[in-house]
Order: C-alpha cells, then sequence, then structure tokens
C-alpha cells in the first residue's frame, strides 16, 4: 500500500523560488517552496493577497516559471523544459478555472468548451460533440450556441469548468471560482467541482473564502511565499482515484459520500477556529 | 498538423468574417495593388502579343538589324525625348543595307529611316509628320495593303511618295483623289503615287505609325533633310531553314564593314518583338514600380489591421495559451489570417485588374493578356506580401505572456 501511494504522487515541488525585480525591488513571490501534491486530492490554498497563491498556480500550470527550483510532473522535471513541451501538456494535462471567467466573448459557449481540444488534434466535429456531451453533464446543453454574456455569472463559470474538464486532464487549476459569484452560484460552482474531485480529479483551488474549505481534502494556508499551516482532512488512502487507476489496483471502490459527512464537520469547526 | 493547419484557416477565416468591413477595406488596398500590376502585365503582354501576331503574319523569314542599346540608361532616354528627332541614334547606313543585300540566303533588304518634317500640300501644312524613307524592298518584306494607287517602284522611284490613310486626310481632307497631287517637303515637291489602305495598328515591329506615316525613298529623304538616321534595316531570307547562319553572316559582314564597330543586333524570330524603343521598357517599368508602391501600402494596411486585431484579442490570446495552444498555434492563426485577407485582396485584384483591362481593350487595340504566369507572379507576390506583413503582428502575438494577456479583460 504504501508503495501504491508514493506512485500516485502527481506534482512534487522542490525548493521552488519565483522573484521579481533586482536589487532593491527584490521580492519573492515563492520562497524556497516545497509540495508534493497526490492525486485526488482537493487543495485549498488560502492565504492574504500578494502571498503568492496566484503564482503558485501560474507556476503548477504552466504558464510560468519559477526563477529557480525543481517542478516534478508525474515524475518528470517539467520547470526547464521548452515553452512547446510546456504548452502541450497544458493542453493534455491541465484544466484552468478562473475568477473571471476568461471565456472568448466571439465564441459561442460550445466552441470555448472546444477550444482546448483544438491543440490536442481533434477535428472540429469530435470537438464539438465532446463540448456537447460535457455540457450536458452541466445541464447547458439548451444554450450551446449561446454567446457568453447572455448567460448568468454561474452558468459561465459552470461552462468554463466543462472547458477545464473536456479534455480529461489529470490537474484541474481553479483561481478564485466563486470569488465574483453570490452564494448560491458559488454553491452550484462548488457542487460541481465536488463532483468532478469524486470522480478522481486532483483539483487545487486557490480562494479567499474559509467556508469553501469544507470540500478540501487538504488545506494550505500560506503567508509571504511560504507554507503557513497544511491541513489534510482526508488521508491518503482515502483519496477518490480516477476509474482506470482504481481497477489496476483491483481495489474495492472507495465509498466516499459515506464519511463525507464526518469531515465537513471537522473541517468547519477547523475553519471558525482560524478566523 | 494538417488537421491543425486546416483548424487555424477555419479560425482565420472566422475571425476575418466577424469584420468584415474592416477586412474587405484591407483586402482591397491589396486588390488595387495587385489590380495596378496586372494591367501593366496584361498591357506589355498584349503589345508584344501584337507585335507577335504580326511578325507571324508576316512569316518566319523575317529578320531585323537594330542598333544595339547597350547605353540605354534614363539619360539618354531624357536626351531622346527632348531632342525633336525621336528616334534613336544609329549607326546604320546605306552601305550596310548594300552589304547585307549580297549576302547568301538574303532575299529583299529594306531600311527604316525615319526622320519628322513638315508637309504642305495646297490645302494643309502638317508641322512634324512622320516620313519614313525606305527602298523598294520594303513592300516585299511588309506588303502594305493600297487604297489607290501603287508603291514606290523603279519607274517612280524619285519625287514620288505613298500617303497613309489619315495622313491623305489630314493634308488633301480626301483620300479618293489624292494620287497624282503634290505635297512639298522641305521646298522640294513631290508626287503621291499611292494612298495606303486603314491599318490602324500603332504598334508594330516597325515602330511607326503607318496611318499618319508618309513613306518615301531614302535617297531623296537623304537628299532633301540630311543623312537620314537608319533605326532598323528589315530584313527577307530566302528561305526559313538557315536563318541562325544568316544572321551570323549579317553580323560578320557588318562588324567587318564598321571595322569592329558591333553596336548592333540581329535578330529574328520571337526576338524581333522587344519592342524598338527603349521607352517602352523604361515607362513600363515605372508603372510597376508605382504599383509596386501602391502594393506596399496595400500591405501595410495589412499589418495595420493585423496589429489592431492582435491588440483587440489579447484576451482571447491569453485564454488560448491557457487551454494549451503554444505560441507557434497562435504564429499560425495570426499569420493566416493575415494570409487570408492578403490573397483574397490578391485575386480580387486580378478579377478587377482584367476587368480594367478589358475595359481599356474597347477604346484601343490593346486585348487583354491573360497568361498563367501572371496569375502565378500574382498569387507568389500576393502570399509574399501576407507573409512579410503579417509575420511581425504574428509573432507580437505569439509572444504575448499569457499571465498579462489574461489580466486584460474587456
Amino acid at each position: 500500500m504504501e508503495k501504491a501511494v508514493s506512485e500516485n504522487i502527481i506534482i512534487e515541488l522542490k525548493g521552488l523560488t519565483k522573484r521579481y525585480g533586482y536589487g532593491d525591488t527584490e521580492s519573492f513571490a515563492l520562497k524556497d517552496f516545497d509540495l508534493t501534491i497526490k492525486r485526488g486530492e482537493f487543495i485549498m490554498i488560502m492565504g492574504p493577497s500578494g502571498c503568492g497563491k496566484t503564482t503558485l498556480l501560474d507556476i503548477i500550470g504552466l504558464l510560468d516559471r519559477a526563477t529557480y527550483g525543481d517542478y516534478y510532473l508525474n515524475g518528470e522535471n517539467v520547470a526547464s523544459i521548452s515553452a512547446r513541451r510546456q504548452a502541450r501538456l497544458r493542453a493534455k494535462k491541465i484544466g484552468f478555472i478562473f475568477q473571471n471567467f476568461n471565456l472568448i466573448e466571439d465564441l459561442p459557449i460550445i466552441e470555448n468548451v472546444a477550444l482546448p481540444l483544438i491543440y490536442t488534434g481533434y477535428s472540429k466535429t469530435s470537438r464539438l460533440k465532446h463540448a456537447s456531451s460535457v455540457l450536458k453533464r452541466f445541464n447547458l446543453d439548451e444554450k450551446e450556441y449561446y454567446l457568453p454574456y447572455q448567460l448568468s455569472g454561474g452558468q459561465q463559470q459552470r461552462v468554463s469548468i466543462a472547458r477545464a474538464i473536456v479534455g480529461s486532464p489529470e490537474i484541474i487549476l481553479a483561481d478564485e471560482p466563486t470569488g465574483n459569484l453570490d452564494s448560491r452560484a458559488s454553491f452550484a460552482v462548488m457542487e460541481e467541482l465536488k463532483s468532478i474531485h469524486d470522480e478522481g480529479n486532483t483539483i487545487i483551488m486557490v480562494t479567499h473564502n474559509p467556508a469553501l474549505t469544507v470540500y478540501a481534502t487538504r488545506v494550505i494556508h500560506m503567508l509571504d511565499g511560504q507554507i503557513d499551516t497544511d491541513v489534510k482532512t482526508v488521508s491518503d488512502a482515502n483519496l477518490p482515484q480516477p476509474i482506470s487507476v482504481r481497477i489496476k489496483k483491483h481495489q474495492p471502490e472507495i465509498d466516499l459520500p459515506s464519511d463525507d459527512g464526518k469531515h465537513k464537520s471537522k473541517k468547519r469547526k477547523k475553519s471558525r477556529r482560524k478566523h | 498538423m494538417p488537421l491543425l493547419l486546416k483548424t487555424h484557416y477555419k479560425l482565420a477565416r472566422t475571425a476575418i468574417k466577424e469584420h468584415r468591413t474592416r477586412s474587405f477595406l484591407t483586402c482591397l488596398g491589396i486588390a488595387i495593388g495587385v489590380a495596378s500590376i496586372i494591367l501593366i502585365l496584361s498591357l506589355m503582354g498584349s503589345v508584344s502579343n501584337l507585335v507577335k501576331t504580326e511578325i507571324s503574319e508576316l512569316g518566319n523569314d523575317l529578320m531585323v538589324v537594330r542598333p544595339n542599346h547597350t547605353k540605354d540608361t534614363v539619360s539618354s532616354i531624357v536626351e531622346e525625348l527632348t531632342t525633336s528627332q525621336s528616334f534613336q541614334k544609329s549607326n546604320l547606313t546605306t552601305s550596310d543595307v548594300d552589304a547585307i543585300s549580297k549576302i547568301e540566303g538574303v532575299a529583299a533588304v529594306a531600311p527604316i529611316a525615319v526622320s519628322t518634317n513638315t508637309i504642305a500640300s495646297e490645302k494643309n501644312t502638317l508641322p512634324s509628320t512622320t516620313v519614313l524613307g525606305t527602298n523598294l524592298d520594303f513592300i516585299k518584306i511588309e506588303p502594305l495593303p493600297l487604297r489607290f494607287g501603287a508603291f514606290l517602284s523603279e519607274k517612280n522611284e524619285e519625287k514620288s511618295v505613298v500617303l497613309g490613310h489619315t495622313l491623305s486626310l489630314a493634308l488633301f481632307n480626301t483620300i479618293n483623289s489624292t494620287v497624282g497631287k503634290t505635297v512639298t517637303i522641305m521646298g522640294e515637291k513631290y508626287m503621291v503615287v499611292g494612298v495606303l489602305d486603314q491599318i490602324n495598328k500603332t504598334i508594330n515591329f516597325d515602330n511607326i505609325d503607318f496611318d499618319n506615316a508618309l513613306i518615301m525613298d531614302i535617297e531623296s529623304l537623304s537628299q532633301t533633310s540630311g543623312p537620314a538616321q537608319i533605326q532598323q534595316i528589315n530584313i527577307k531570307a530566302a528561305n526559313t531553314d538557315g536563318m541562325a547562319s544568316i544572321a551570323d553572316n549579317i553580323t560578320k559582314t557588318l562588324t567587318e564593314q564598321k571595322h569592329g564597330d558591333d553596336n548592333f543586333k540581329v535578330s529574328y524570330g520571337d526576338d524581333i518583338t522587344h519592342p524598338a524603343s527603349g521607352l517602352f521598357n523604361i515607362i513600363s517599368g515605372m508603372l510597376t514600380t508605382v504599383a509596386a508602391i501602391s502594393l506596399l501600402v496595400g500591405g501595410i494596411g495589412v499589418m495595420n489591421i493585423m496589429l489592431v486585431s492582435v491588440a483587440e484579442r489579447n484576451h482571447e490570446i491569453g485564454i488560448r495559451k491557457a487551454v494549451g495552444a503554444s505560441s507557434r498555434n497562435i504564429l499560425m492563426q495570426f499569420l493566416f489570417e493575415s494570409l487570408i485577407l492578403s490573397i483574397s485582396g490578391g485575386i480580387l485584384g486580378l478579377m478587377l485588374g482584367y476587368a480594367f483591362a478589358f475595359l481599356l481593350s474597347t477604346i484601343t487595340p490593346f486585348a487583354p493578356f491573360i497568361s498563367w504566369q501572371i496569375v502565378a507572379v500574382t498569387l507568389v507576390t500576393t502570399i509574399a506580401v501576407g507573409v512579410i506583413f503579417g509575420i511581425y503582428p504574428a509573432i507580437k502575438a505569439a509572444s504575448r505572456n499569457p499571465i498579462e494577456s489574461l489580466k486584460h479583460y474587456r
């Protein structure tokens, strides 16, 4: 079992440092940052503004590079690979969800969702078919040919979640996905993320809202580019795994919903204590 | 990869469709440049086509000796334009004509000497009229149609002239009773022995508008207006087999005759079609330059609109990069856009150019001239314009930092 868990490591950051400016203007967004993330974790990263949360997410998402340090993605050091390979990994392994949705205004919903598939070499028909089936899951199939501005904020964010998962990535990165939404829409979005997580996806989410940490399996507080506290609420063995992994290991299916309630109450208590 | 290229093409087409008006205007910029190039190429092609048809009508046994324009520079052209006589300085003489006529295989030799004189009839006086001095062989080489009378012959060689159709009208207000009347050139009286039929071919390999010319014997011309400059010698070979060897013989004979001065050129077949005047080449060169400049301006238009497009779609570039587009993908997307703009501009220009050429052909003798070379040159040029003026905006788009771009939301 121990070995299986270590094989499950999806991201490993070692001594990651991101520096902005030189000399007097020098500042560090990340300072000697170490983090190991296992498949199936739902990590929430919290912390004050400017503590390096977004920079961390950009580096994990291969949009940005660390000044120095190592980043292993599935055991491969990707800290200094070419921009082209970064783009390819981004297309295949990473899905982004943003606070401001970042949908292309001129494209209908379905083409926005199909966007990542362009860069992984799908034909137009299969792209649209795929996107359509994902939209159906989010109950947006009737709005396929709406333009983004015709949808509410919550719907737009669900579209962007659909876009993030359409290419079945291994990691989903969410930068304050509920930041621009009211509590009702936030709830809907978080429920969607939760169901995606239950399917064995790894989610890393930055948030300012402590109430949302109930959904997480691990909560990390950052301060000045370093980890302040790191609390796991679900043991590694109980993390949801993708179907393919579950079959490979001949493990019985993990019954998550049953111990979900327990975790929720625990987490809630914790967050109350902190704030 | 081909699939991705197709996708880039489709993306670019969608982007262009979204901004119909401005894309159309950009295309128009390219189209005007291309249209003017097409128009000029078509005109040049049609001119040499006219001469080519004429020569093939005359037969394959035609040969021409022309002075060699080794110093055919702009200044010599300007000199030519500013002097009253609009023909080239030539070193060809009547003794060269005699020498050529003795060469084996030569059937007929006629000099073409042109001068500009004032011609008077009993009714009218025409200043600066083209006077062609030649000999009796001329009509053997170039059978010009006669309306009335006869061409110069041994009987009436001296003191007689043949008038062009239009010239006859201008001098005597008629063509019917012109034969037998007299015209005065430089104080000398000449009798009109013949009037040509209307030819209506201003472009020919002699570079003479026969409708407006007066034809007379070259000896008489030399006597009245000083030694005539021979701008061309027309030669008819006895048969078409030994053209090359005859041409060699002529070159040899003339070089000997002129003591090594080889400032002339013997040409036959398609070589003759090159218009006699260097002026034509200079003018068409200048026109092409102007057209190329307008194409350049069109290209700058493409670049301008592409830069606007890149700036407008900064956010989109950021999103595309975040979901997995590489810099190369973005580059291709924008490059395709500028290529589509310039190529569709090129096609539009092709059509416009030929439409103009067709319009022009209704009022001039220049029939529209289409060849695959012209179409190929146009397409290659527009592709080059699309790449040259599209690459900078495309590189600019591709090198955008996705994190910065994502912060820019409209």
